[in-house]
């Protein structure tokens, strides 16, 4: 009787592919290694019955040498054996490599089943398998299934049953990679085919000279892109919607109520020269979900679009190799960019994305990092909404002061912190080009994700801020802090709230800033403030899950005590 | 034969590996990942400044780190 089945696999063979085709669950899988860090569950009816599919981290061996293999292996003995079956998913592409593993789970005594995936890619690169003959050398069910299309999915499901642990004695590595090098001129032809042009771009991405001059491109085209697409929804889609149709259905709404009462101020807001403003009205039906629809969610969906070009094309880890030397010097290296990648998107996957990288100090500094540097998409959406109409000049001055705190920080830290950094060891995936379909449910599932998060802390928060507003509550607050936000950052007093908010969303608080009427410097201030400050509460949790209680304290001095030192240092250099 | 370490061979030259210093926790990842004594590598390239290597072993590609790749001793074929 199978009560639990396990995906297991190397990194990057697309376990979770395999996983989300069997049970339906939709899992974000990428090209490169260590994109699953959580452990995903899901169910799979296998002869009328519910069995429980888990999804494991890559591994490449069962001796776990990180964190993410430990918690792999814990797990695959979590019931006796008989009770499960493993599915051993294997990179066709690669199978010199890929079959460790396997000889390991079968010595182990699991009942295993061998998922030859991506078998189509491998016939693109000429490799050909002779399938059967595996099976006999391993006296385990092989099976070749190509996950992105769905084929094979169907026979794998039929042949999990099979699943049977084959005896073999122990050996040490050394004596599999030799067994390994027999199994694979058994079954294993190369056709001998000249470099083709993927393969040319695949070396030059990881030369220096090339590298860099492709990485500078790659990096361009993709903020190039993001502003484009982003701005064209803005422009042809959300904006004539908001303006042509929204707003005459809102005005009507707004005479019959008469513009006055608490009502009229919680739901519409303020009346900028008569009329209803999207931008400074700050009413729940009014700016509420002009900021999430109209500003944002355009940038959310051209963001995520080229992130998940990127990570499925296969590039990010030839960029990490670029970057690992700057890397260094803060204490990180090169896969470090994965988590700050992400966390451009959202700080809080960034946060949880640091389980990639092995040591406590290096996951505490790149948390850390990420937290102050990296401005989430929803943030950097109100700041080209905002700061932009003042010129690039400003948007520019936001990202480079963030990037030299980025920097100074990170070899601050490296300096003073105790504790190692590991050595970077990385493989290098192929570049793969998925189907379209794949990306735009990537690209659903993360927008889907955004919304469901982000619609109703919005909503909820506006309403909050009015009411707040209305019965005057902020302004004891308000004084409290005036010294320190008019005295030492040159912000209106009002500012306080935006800056309050800034826990509850980011984009909100900025949209907080809207309605003061303050000038490009001013702005860029307190942009840059909300920023670096405090996390959002999502990101804190997260921050605090990852790190614990001492890291999340210790992080989180150092955000608030560098906004205090950049907040009046910016004052000083821009508005005298 | 002359011993050299991954650092010290030019990129595009193919080597056998030797040995590799420096604990067997290195070892033992390195060899999980396909790298051990007597595999045969090709070096892609090299980012300067004490930056990683990148070498070819088998049908992978993996990036090393620069102290990584100074303990990997190879000779060349």
């Amino acid at each position: 009787m199978i009560r639990k089945i396990y995906l297991i696999g190397n990194p990057n063979v697309g376990k979770s592919v395999i996983f989300s085709r069997l049970t339906g669950v939709q899992v974000i899988s990428s090209n490169y290694p260590g994109t699953t860090v959580e452990i995903a569950r899901g169910y799979l009816v296998l002869d009328n019955e519910k069995v429980e599919v888990v999804d494991l981290p890559g591994t490449y061996s069962l001796d776990p040498t990180s964190g993410a293999e430990e918690v792999a292996v814990s797990l695959l003995k979590e019931l006796p054996r008989d009770e499960i079956a493993v599915i051993n998913i294997i990179d066709s592409t690669n199978l010199e490599r890929n079959l460790l593993l396997t000889l390991q789970l079968i010595e182990e005594g699991f009942p295993v089943v061998v998922c030859m995936n991506m078998c189509d890619d491998a016939g693109h690169r000429g490799v050909h398998i002779d399938f059967s003959k595996l099976e006999q050398l391993l006296k385990v069910p092989v099976i070749s299934t190509c996950a992105l299309t769905g084929m094979g999915i169907k026979l794998l499901t039929q042949r999990i049953k099979e699943a049977v642990s084959s005896f073999r004695g122990k050996f040490t590595h050394q004596q599999r990679w030799l067994e390994i090098g027999k199994i694979i001129e058994q079954v294993q032809h190369l056709e001998h085919r000249h470099h083709t042009f993927r393969e040319i771009m695949e070396d030059a991405s990881v030369r220096p000279v090339t590298g860099m001059i492709m990485a500078a491109g790659i990096i361009y085209a993709a903020f190039k892109f993001v502003r484009f697409i982003g701005e064209g929804i803005i422009n042809h889609i959300t904006d004539p919607v908001f303006m042509n149709i929204y707003q005459p259905i809102l005005e009507r709404l707004s005479i019959t109520w008469q513009g006055k009462g608490f009502w009229f101020h919680l739901l519409i807001g303020d009346l900028i020269n008569g009329k209803i403003d999207f931008k400074q009205s700050l009413g729940v039906l009014t700016t509420a979900p002009y900021i999430e629809f109209g500003m944002v969610l355009p940038y959310v969906i051209s963001f995520y679009f080229i992130l998940s070009l990127l990570e499925d094309i296969g590039y990010l880890p030839r960029l990490a190799v670029l970057l690992d030397n700057l890397l260094h010097r803060l204490g990180l290296h090169g896969y470090a960019e994965i988590p700050v990648l992400l966390g451009f998107g959202c700080n809080v996957p960034g946060i949880l994305s640091t389980r990639v990288l092995e040591s406590k100090r290096e996951r505490f500094i790149a948390a850390t990092i990420i937290s102050i540097g990296v401005p989430c998409i929803p943030l950097q959406a109100m700041i080209f909404g905002l700061l932009g109409k003042f010129g690039g000049f400003y948007v520019s001055g936001v990202y480079l002061v963030l990037f030299s705190l980025v920097i100074i920080l990170g070899v601050i830290l490296n300096r003073t912190l105790s504790g190692y950094s590991p050595e970077f060891l990385l493989e290098i995936p192929p570049y793969r080009f998925p189907p379209l379909l794949m990306l735009w449910k990537k690209l659903y599932f993360r927008i889907k994700g955004f919304l469901v998060e982000a619609l109703p802390v919005v909503l909820l928060g506006v309403c909050f801020i009015n009411i707040l507003i209305y019965f005057k509550l902020f302004d004891f607050v308000t004084a409290i802090f005036a010294p320190v936000i008019h005295g030492l950052f040159g912000l209106p007093k009002e500012a306080v709230v935006a800056l309050a908010i800034g826990f509850l969303r980011k984009d909100v608080a900025v949209g907080m800033l809207m309605p003061l009427g303050l000038s490009a410097n001013q702005l860029f201030i307190g942009a840059t403030l909300l920023a670096i400050s405090f996390p959002c509460v999502a990101s804190f949790v997260v921050l605090g899950k990852e790190l614990g209680l001492k890291g999340l304290i210790k992080s989180t001095s150092i955000m608030v005590g560098i906004s205090i030192i950049v907040g009046a240092l910016l004052h000083f250099a821009v508005l005298r | 034969m002359k011993k050299l370490s991954l650092i010290q061979i030019k990129a595009n030259e193919k080597v056998k590996i030797l040995e590799i210093l420096g604990g067997s926790n290195l070892e033992e990842k390195l060899l999980s990942m396909g790298v051990y004594k007597g595999k045969s590598v090709a070096k892609l390239s090299h980012i300067g400044l004490k930056g990683p290597v990148v070498i070819k072993a088998g049908r992978s590609i993996l990036a090393l780190g620069h102290s990584v790749a100074e303990k990997i001793i190879v000779e060349k074929e």
